[in-house]
């Protein structure tokens, strides 16, 4: 089953990475948010999808994933992370934190940060 | 009692009545009924109470014994059961050597003789209720079991039905007070007179010291404490000497030698290896001989995390291609090669089918039935029994002599491709904790990168910490920067055995620090007033993430395994509405505080005055808002 889903999801990398932001349905980043925090993603990927300490949930944004590849993880995921499914969290819901995700601006390198030279 | 009691009447009749004893009888006198006899629990009637004097009680001969292991610090809530020996360890012992540490808790006062003993590398006293006390006390005791730490706990009891008062002694006294806790202690008894406990104390104290070191349970029997000494002639201290750690078997130490010397990707896993700066030179030195990379997960410090050797973060692709792996006091071997998933349960072989495992470690001389602390069991192809510090020096020879010159070509061209992966590791490290630099609530990564500025300058020791930033990024070259953690991952461990680490730590110019999560302190939060009493040094900063973090997730995952809403997985996991105000909390309990801090860029400041107050020798808490992990 994991054999399966890794390469629908690598196949449908490499299909849809032209055209990805095309194909994401339309989406509030405002209402993104709002979703975002109720469902608590932000506990495995932090609150701007930065990801976690202790190997908790991957970096999400900014450099997303294509909208099929976002949609494909969060409905029937791989590893550890549950699956988030139709009927409790909305095809408009996901379209949202997907937009939410997309405002995300990236970080400093860390070559640009002082502090992270730990000298 | 009665018999040994000094009738006050006789007394004074007696010409070597002196001053003091007048004085000391008037005391006493002051402090009893002006009227009225005791009777014990059959109706005969005793002295008047008023009369009695106990010249040389038995506490005082068990402080003498005490002293006598070089036990500096006993924590304790006080408690009737042991009220003799507290006061004897004050008023006899002079509060010194022992030191009797006012606790909030019976958990805290394990936790602190916990952090205190992987500090100190010496174990601490702690004194409790052989009953409610112990039941307090039992989960802190299972960590130290985990932990391979060693305790010297005291239970106060009354063993003797007939001379206990009615009422809350008798729910206070039990037949066997560390029954309770023998599933997981290293050893325990009750003696039945002073030169027992002499005996025990002594025998009691080489137990939990020697590897694999544990927690051990005296009990001091409250009659015994209370009544006067019989013939203190025939009373003897025996004289502690140590056990020296056993080492592996040197025809065994041989064959790995071998077999690491012929490896072509051997690997170094190291846990509970090290208790020493010494165990880490050698460490050092066996790694640099093979040029094997080492993962130090962490139970204690094992290996410079400057040495290009230390790839703690490289673990699962390091496992994953080595031929030949030596273990060091791993507590979970089964679980560096293997994995199941969660919530679904699928197996998965991490290393490769054929790799050879040599596991040097005490663990299976100290492994009970009951509590399953002993992990999976994991086939090993060598397996040596020996304590690993104490098997380094054997190991490092036999490496040496075992390696030819080809095999040192080998071993020495692997250095260029070794070097330049550390520096990918750390590389990839610093650009983990740049992302959501600026995030509030404030990025974990950001924390740990201000907490190390402010200390880098000073020797420090961070005691407790649930971040894998710190490893992953602090340059830490000394046994005493990482203690590790709590063993049996029991809650309410951080701020107490922080505390009881800075304890250790306060003397010898290190500063202690500990990084705590919120719903951790909120176990017990009365250690931070024991902290601002006894003037203990520390800097706790807290992780408040406002909930039960890991659970969050765990909850989410059920909801989603059981095709239910998800978005409820806050009730009962988060700790908000309202947010609890740590630093109002630390203040009200005598601690210097700051925050709750949101912006980042108020952490830096925040941990300055911090700082400035654990240099003037006292407690300080910084709470941060942070992201969950």
């Amino acid at each position: 089953m994991r054999t399966l889903a890794s390469t629908v999801l690598l196949l449908l990398l490499i299909a849809s990475t032209a055209l990805a932001q095309e194909q994401a349905p339309a989406g509030s980043s405002e209402r993104g948010h709002q979703v975002y925090m109720k469902y608590m993603c932000y506990t495995c990927h932090g609150t701007i999808g930065q990801g976690a300490d202790r190997g908790t949930g991957p970096k999400i944004a900014p450099g997303m994933l294509p909208y099929p590849a976002f949609a494909l993880q969060v409905r029937t995921p791989r590893l550890d992370m549950p699956a988030y499914r139709q009927q409790f969290l909305t095809d408009q819901e996901l379209a949202d934190i997907y937009a939410y995700l997309g405002t995300v601006k990236a970080s400093p390198a860390a070559k640009d940060i002082p502090l992270l030279k730990f000298e | 009692m009665g018999k040994d009691a000094i009738d006050r009447r006789a007394f004074l009749k007696g010409a070597a009545a002196t001053a003091a004893a007048v004085i000391g009888t008037q005391m006493a006198a002051a402090n009893t009924p002006a009227q009225g006899a005791e009777s014990n629990s059959d109706g005969r009637e005793t002295a008047p109470s008023r009369d009695k004097i106990i010249g040389r009680p038995g506490s005082d001969f068990m402080v003498d014994v005490i002293k006598a292991t070089g036990i500096e610090y006993i924590a304790s809530n006080p408690g009737s059961s042991f009220r003799s020996l507290q006061e004897s360890i004050i008023n006899y012992g002079g509060n010194k050597k022992p030191e009797f540490l006012t606790c909030m808790h019976e958990e805290s006062s394990v936790a602190m003789a916990h952090g205190y003993a992987k500090a100190a590398g010496k174990p601490m006293g702690m004194m409790a209720h052989g009953t409610v006390g112990l039941q307090h006390a039992a989960m802190g005791v299972y960590n130290a079991w985990c932990d391979r730490v060693p305790i010297m706990m005291f239970a106060g009891n009354f063993m003797d039905a007939d001379k206990r008062r009615p009422g809350v002694e008798w729910y206070h006294c039990v037949q066997d007070p560390a029954a309770l806790l023998r599933d997981f202690t290293k050893w325990d008894d009750q003696p039945a007179s002073l030169q027992h406990f002499a005996e025990s104390v002594m025998r009691a104290y080489k137990i939990a010291t020697t590897p694999p070191m544990g927690p051990v349970v005296i009990t001091a029997d409250g009659d015994l404490a209370e009544e006067s000494v019989h013939d203190e002639k025939k009373l003897r201290i025996p004289k502690l000497t140590m056990s020296i750690p056993s080492q592996g078997d040197s025809g065994a130490v041989s064959e790995a030698a071998k077999m690491l010397a012929a490896a072509l990707n051997p690997v170094i896993l190291a846990d509970r290896a090290c208790r020493s700066q010494q165990g880490m030179k050698l460490l050092v030195e066996l790694a640099e001989a093979l040029n094997a990379p080492v993962i130090d997960i962490g139970g204690r410090m094992n290996f410079p995390t400057t040495h290009y050797l230390c790839r703690s973060a490289d673990r699962r692709a390091l496992v994953g291609q080595a031929d030949v792996a030596l273990l060091l006091e791993v507590a979970d071997p089964w679980g560096q090669f293997n994995t199941i998933s969660d919530p679904h349960h699928e197996y998965r072989r991490v290393a490769k089918p054929d790799i050879k495992l040599i596991h040097i470690s005490l663990g299976d001389t100290l492994t009970k039935s009951n509590y399953q602390d002993m992990q999976r069991f994991l086939p090993v192809d060598l397996p040596i029994s020996g304590d690993a510090q104490a098997t380094l020096p054997a190991l490092v020879e036999a490496v040496k002599k075992a390696t030819g010159m080809a095999q040192r070509a080998a071993i020495s061209d692997r250095v260029t491709k070794l070097r330049e992966d550390y520096r990918r590791m750390k590389d990839r490290a610093r650009q983990e904790a740049s992302v959501g630099w600026d995030v509030s609530p404030c990025s974990t990564g950001r924390v740990s990168a201000h907490l190390w500025n402010t200390i880098k300058n000073e020797k420090w020791c961070v005691a407790v910490s649930g971040m894998q930033w710190n490893k992953n990024l602090w340059p830490a070259t000394e046994y005493y920067n990482f203690l590790g953690g709590s063993g049996g991952s029991g809650v309410g461990y951080g701020a107490p055995a922080a505390v009881g680490a800075a304890l250790a730590n306060r003397d010898k110019g290190i500063i202690t620090v500990s990084i705590s999560g919120d719903g951790d302190l909120m176990y017990a939060p009365g250690v931070l007033w024991t902290a601002a009493h006894h003037k203990i040094p520390i800097l706790m900063m807290i992780h408040n993430n406002r909930a039960y973090h890991q659970e969050v997730m765990h909850l989410q995952k059920m909801a989603s395994l059981h095709n239910r809403r998800m978005d409820t997985a806050a009730i009962g996991t988060t700790i908000d509405n309202p947010n609890i105000d740590f630093a109002k909390l630390a203040q009200s309990l005598g601690v210097s505080s700051e925050g709750p801090i949101k912006d980042p860029a108020a952490i830096a400041p925040a941990l300055s005055r911090a700082l400035a107050a654990v240099k003037r020798g006292e407690p300080a808490l910084v709470d941060v808002v942070s992201q969950g992990r």
